[in-house]
C-alpha cells in the first residue's frame, strides 16, 4: 500500500496529514477526539466553546437532510449549538487530548458574547494547552444574536473580536468565517486587521431544506415549528471553493492561509480544496454520515494523487489553481468545440437529443428507427449539455473550430478534463 | 410449511424504489413502453415515481390496465418491456415490475379510485368468463357507458388468476382487490353459471347488445398414456385444490412434474415450499429453448427442483414412468409419489356456437360469424399471457363501442 508524506505546516503548527475534524458534533468530547485520531486524523477543532454562562438548550430533533433520488444527504442541516458541556469539563478534555496525542494537533474553537469572554476564552484554552485557536465567528443557528454568522457579517465586531483574542492568548488564530454574507474579503480583511493568522471557511449556510407540506413548516419539526438553519454538506462545496478562490485573490489578501471546509467526503473533494489554496481541511458531514473511518480513503487517495502529480509535499498543491480562475470577461472566446459520439458507447436512450432540443439549441436529431442521435453543426453552440446528460459518458470533446473572423489555432485549445466518470 | 407458500416476497420501500427508479435512463420515445402489449407505458410511471409522483404512476398504471396490480406480479416483463429496457446497454434491466408492483400497493394503500363508469350510454354487455381478458374488456366497458354482465363457472372470479397461480406468486387479497375495483365499477357477475347450460347462447344474445367469450383454456389436457391412473393428478387441479386450501393439502412423499412452462414451474415451487423433499420436473424443451419465465425456472432452481431437460414421458407403470430423449439416445426411469401433468390446457366451448381451431378463432381479430359475438382473450389470436389478456380485452371492448357506439339508446 502506498505511503507518503502528507505533513504540512499551517500557522506555525505541524499537521501530520491535512485532514481536521470541524468544530462540531463530531469533536465534543475527549473520546470522540481520541477516536478520530486513533483512526488517522491529523487535528481536530473541538466543538466551539462558550462562556460558563451560556446555556446551551438545544431542540429535538435538530438534522434535516436533503436528497435526491436515492442519493442521501445531498446536503445536511443543522440546529446545533456550541458545546454542551460545562467549560471546566471541555477545558479538561483539550488537556487531557493534548497529553495523550502530543503529536495530533488540538484546535479551540471559541466563541463570547463580548470582548472580555473573547478574551479570555482564549487565554484558557491557551492554558489548556491547545495548539491553535479558531474563532467561531459564523455559526447561524445560536440563541443569541450576539453570537455566531451575524456577528461574522459585520467587519467592525469581527476585528475587535480578533484583537480581544490576542490579547488572551499568543497561540496561532484562524477566524472562521461565514457563507451568508455577499462578499467575503471584507471580513476576512477586518479579521487580519485583528491580529487572524488565517481564515477558516466556510461555515454552514442559511437555509431550509425541506418544508412538510402536512404541517406547514420546516424540517425538522420541533414540536410543531422550525427555524432557519446551517446547510452543510456535498452541496455547499461550490459555495465553498467560490469563497476561497475569492479570498485567494483579493487583493491584500494574497497567499491567505485557508482552512477549507465545506462538503468535503472523498480525496478529490479535499485535493480541490488545496488546489484553491486550503492548507488544512476540515469536515463534519461526510463523518455524521459515515464515521471517522472515511479519513482512510481520503488520505490514502490523496497520496496516489501526489505520487501521479509527482508531488513530495502537500505544500507544493496549495493554490495551484487560483491562478486558472479567471474573470468571465478573461476567457477565450474565440472558438468552439463540437461534442463527438462514441458509437460502441451509445445505448440509444435519446436523452441528448431530449435535453437539446428543451434545453439548448436544438442541434441533435434522432432516428427514430436506428434510435440513435446525431450532430448538426450548423446549430450546435459547443455547450456540451449533452455531454453531461448521457448517462454512458459517450460524448466526448470532439472538433474545435476558430469562430468565423478570429484568429487562432484549434490544436492548442486545452479542453480535456481527466476527471474518471 | 404453508407459511412460505402463502407469503410472497417483500416490495419495495419508497427508498429502494427511488433507487431502482434513478436507474432508469428515463429515455426518450422509451422502448419499454413501446414493448407493453397492453401499453401500461412504464417510461411513463417510472418517471412519476423519479419524480416522487407516486399517485400520478398509479393513474398512468391504471388507466391502461385493470390488472395492474396483478400484471405487476406475473407478467414476463424479461419477454416485454425489459427485454427493451435501454439499460441493457449499461448493466441489467430496470426492475419494472417491481416498481410497478410498489406503485399499485401505494395505489390500494392510499385507497385511490382512478376507474369510473362513464354516463349510461344504455347498452348492455354480457361477457362469458371472468378471467383477465374479460374482467379488462368490462373495465373499459365500463368507462365507455355501458353496463356489464358477467358469466362465470366457477364460485369465484378471476379464472387462472384465482384458481391457478399460486399464492406466493399473486395473493388472493389482490386479485380479490383487483376485481372488487371492477365490481365497484358497476360489473355485476353471476357465479357458478355455466352458458349453454344454465343460460343459454340465445338468451344470452337476445337480453344483451353484443356478448363476449372469453372463457379461456381452463381444461387440462392430458396424455393418453396417464389416463386412468391414480397416481396423476394435473396441474390445474394441483394448483386449484392447493390455493383452495391455502397450502393445507395432503402432501405426496416425492413428486415429478412433466411440462416445462410457467405453470409447470408454479407446481414444481409450490410442492417445495409446501415441504416436499425431492420434486422433479422432466421438460420437453431443453434449456436453451425453454418456455418458462427466468424468473420462475431461477425460483425452481432455488428451491432445489431436479429439472431433466428435454425428456418426453414414453410409457407409465403405475408410479414409475420412462422418459426419453428427445435427441440423444437416453432413457430414464422416476418412480414418484405423486405425477402431475403440466403440458398445457384446453378450451371447452360447448353450446356457445363458436368455432375454434386447436382452441383459437380460425381467424385474427376479436368478431365471429355471429355479429353479436366477439371473442377475446386465449381462444383470440395471439399470445396466451395475462398481460396479451389484457391487451386483448380493451381491443375487444375498442371494437364493440366502434360497432355499437352510434346506436345509443338514450
Amino acid at each position: 500500500m502506498i505511503n507518503k508524506d502528507l505533513s504540512i505546516d499551517f500557522l506555525g503548527v505541524h499537521f501530520e496529514n491535512p485532514f481536521c475534524l470541524s468544530s462540531s458534533p463530531v469533536g465534543n468530547c475527549y473520546e470522540m477526539c481520541a477516536k478520530a485520531f486513533d483512526e488517522g486524523w491529523g487535528g481536530i477543532v473541538f466543538k466551539t466553546i462558550g462562556p460558563e454562562d451560556f446555556e446551551i438548550d438545544e431542540v429535538s430533533p435538530r438534522f434535516d437532510e436533503l436528497t435526491k433520488e436515492g442519493t442521501p444527504f445531498v446536503a445536511f442541516k443543522n440546529m446545533e449549538q456550541i458545546a454542551e458541556h460545562p467549560l471546566k469539563q471541555n477545558l479538561a478534555d483539550l488537556k487531557k487530548l493534548k497529553e495523550n496525542y502530543p503529536d495530533k494537533v488540538v484546535i479551540a474553537s471559541i466563541m463570547g458574547p463580548t470582548e472580555e469572554d473573547w478574551e479570555e476564552l482564549a487565554r484558557l484554552v491557551t492554558e489548556a494547552g491547545a495548539d491553535m485557536i479558531e474563532m467561531n465567528l459564523s455559526c447561524p443557528q445560536m440563541t443569541s444574536h450576539a453570537m455566531g454568522s451575524d456577528v461574522g457579517s459585520n467587519p467592525p465586531l469581527v476585528e475587535k473580536y480578533c484583537k480581544a483574542v490576542k490579547r488572551g492568548s499568543d497561540l496561532p488564530m484562524m477566524a472562521k468565517m461565514t457563507p451568508n454574507i455577499t462578499d467575503m474579503v471584507p471580513a476576512a480583511k477586518a479579521a487580519m486587521a485583528g491580529g487572524a493568522d488565517g481564515i477558516a471557511t466556510i461555515n454552514t449556510v442559511k437555509s431550509i431544506a425541506n418544508v412538510d407540506l402536512e404541517k406547514k413548516t420546516a424540517l425538522p419539526i420541533v414540536n410543531g415549528k422550525s427555524s432557519i438553519s446551517g446547510l452543510s454538506g456535498k452541496a455547499v462545496k461550490p459555495i465553498a471553493l467560490r469563497f476561497i478562490q475569492q479570498l485567494r485573490v483579493a487583493s491584500g489578501l494574497e497567499q491567505l492561509p485557508i482552512s477549507g471546509i465545506g462538503g468535503i467526503e472523498t480525496w478529490e473533494d479535499a485535493v480541490e480544496f488545496i488546489l484553491m489554496g486550503s492548507t488544512t481541511l476540515q469536515v463534519t458531514t461526510s463523518v455524521m454520515q459515515y464515521g471517522y473511518r472515511i479519513v482512510e480513503d481520503m488520505k490514502n487517495g490523496l497520496m496516489h494523487y501526489m505520487e501521479e502529480q509527482g508531488v513530495e509535499h502537500l505544500s507544493e498543491l496549495v493554490g495551484l489553481a487560483n491562478k486558472n480562475i479567471v474573470p468571465a470577461e478573461d476567457l477565450d472566446r474565440n472558438y468552439k468545440m463540437y461534442p463527438e459520439i462514441d458509437w460502441d458507447k451509445c445505448i440509444g436512450c435519446g436523452r441528448c437529443f431530449i435535453s437539446c432540443y428543451d434545453g439548448a439549441h436544438q442541434a441533435i436529431s434522432w432516428d427514430e428507427k436506428t434510435r440513435r442521435p446525431s450532430i448538426d453543426t450548423s446549430k450546435c453552440v459547443g455547450c456540451h449539455l449533452c455531454a453531461l446528460v448521457c448517462p454512458v459518458h459517450a460524448i466526448h470533446p470532439g472538433k474545435i473550430v476558430m469562430k468565423e473572423g478570429r484568429e487562432g489555432d484549434p490544436s492548442k485549445i486545452d479542453v480535456v478534463s481527466q476527471r474518471l466518470n | 410449511m404453508t407459511k412460505k407458500y402463502e407469503t410472497e416476497a417483500p416490495g419495495y420501500t419508497m427508498t429502494t424504489v427511488m433507487e431502482e427508479a434513478a436507474r432508469c435512463l428515463l429515455c426518450h420515445d422509451a422502448p419499454c413502453s413501446a414493448a407493453c402489449p397492453a401499453h401500461t407505458d412504464p417510461a411513463k410511471f417510472i418517471r412519476s415515481v423519479r419524480f416522487r409522483n407516486v399517485k400520478g404512476a398509479a393513474e398512468t398504471i391504471r388507466e391502461n390496465n385493470a390488472l395492474g396490480a396483478i400484471c405487476a406480479r406475473v407478467c414476463p416483463t424479461e419477454k416485454y418491456c425489459e427485454l427493451a429496457c435501454s439499460r441493457s446497454g449499461i448493466d441489467v434491466p430496470i426492475d419494472i415490475g417491481g416498481i410497478q408492483r410498489y406503485v399499485t400497493d401505494f395505489e390500494q394503500a392510499a385507497d385511490m379510485h382512478i376507474l369510473h363508469k362513464g354516463d349510461s350510454n344504455g347498452m348492455h354487455i354480457a361477457i362469458i368468463g371472468s378471467g383477465p381478458a374479460g374482467l379488462q374488456s368490462a373495465t373499459t366497458l365500463l368507462e365507455k357507458g355501458y353496463s356489464v354482465d358477467i358469466y362465470e363457472k366457477n364460485a369465484k372470479a378471476g379464472g387462472y388468476l384465482t384458481y391457478g397461480i399460486p399464492e406466493y406468486r399473486l395473493p388472493s387479497n389482490i386479485v380479490d382487490y383487483e376485481i372488487k375495483r371492477i365490481t365497484d365499477m358497476g360489473a355485476n357477475i353471476h357465479f357458478n353459471t355455466v352458458i349453454g347450460q344454465d343460460i343459454t347462447m340465445d338468451q344470452l344474445k337476445a337480453d344483451n347488445d353484443a356478448v363476449i367469450v372469453a372463457i379461456g383454456a381452463s381444461e387440462a389436457k392430458i396424455l393418453p398414456i396417464f389416463e386412468n391412473n391414480d397416481a396423476v393428478e394435473t396441474a390445474v387441479s394441483f394448483l386449484a385444490r392447493t390455493k383452495e386450501a391455502k397450502g393445507n393439502i395432503e402432501l405426496p412423499k416425492d413428486a415429478l412434474v412433466i411440462g416445462g412452462g410457467d405453470v409447470a414451474m408454479d407446481v414444481v415451487t409450490t410442492l417445495k415450499n409446501l415441504g416436499v423433499e425431492h420434486v422433479t420436473d422432466a421438460a420437453y424443451e431443453q434449456f436453451d429453448e425453454f418456455r418458462a419465465s427466468k424468473k420462475e425456472l431461477a425460483g425452481a432452481e432455488r428451491e432445489g427442483v431436479t429439472i431433466i431437460d428435454g425428456y418426453i414421458p414414453e410409457s407409465v407403470d403405475g408410479h414409475t414412468v420412462t422418459l426419453k430423449h428427445r435427441h440423444i439416445n437416453s432413457k430414464m426411469t422416476i418412480e414418484a409419489d405423486a405425477i402431475i401433468l403440466a403440458i398445457g390446457q384446453e378450451t371447452n366451448a360447448k353450446n356457445l356456437g363458436i368455432r375454434l381451431e386447436h382452441g383459437e378463432a380460425p381467424s385474427a381479430g376479436y368478431k365471429t360469424r355471429d355479429p353479436k359475438v366477439f371473442i377475446t382473450g386465449d381462444i383470440a389470436q395471439g399470445d396466451k399471457t395475462v398481460v396479451y389478456a389484457v391487451q386483448k380485452g380493451k381491443e375487444v371492448a375498442d371494437e364493440i363501442d366502434s360497432i355499437l357506439g352510434g346506436n345509443r339508446h338514450d
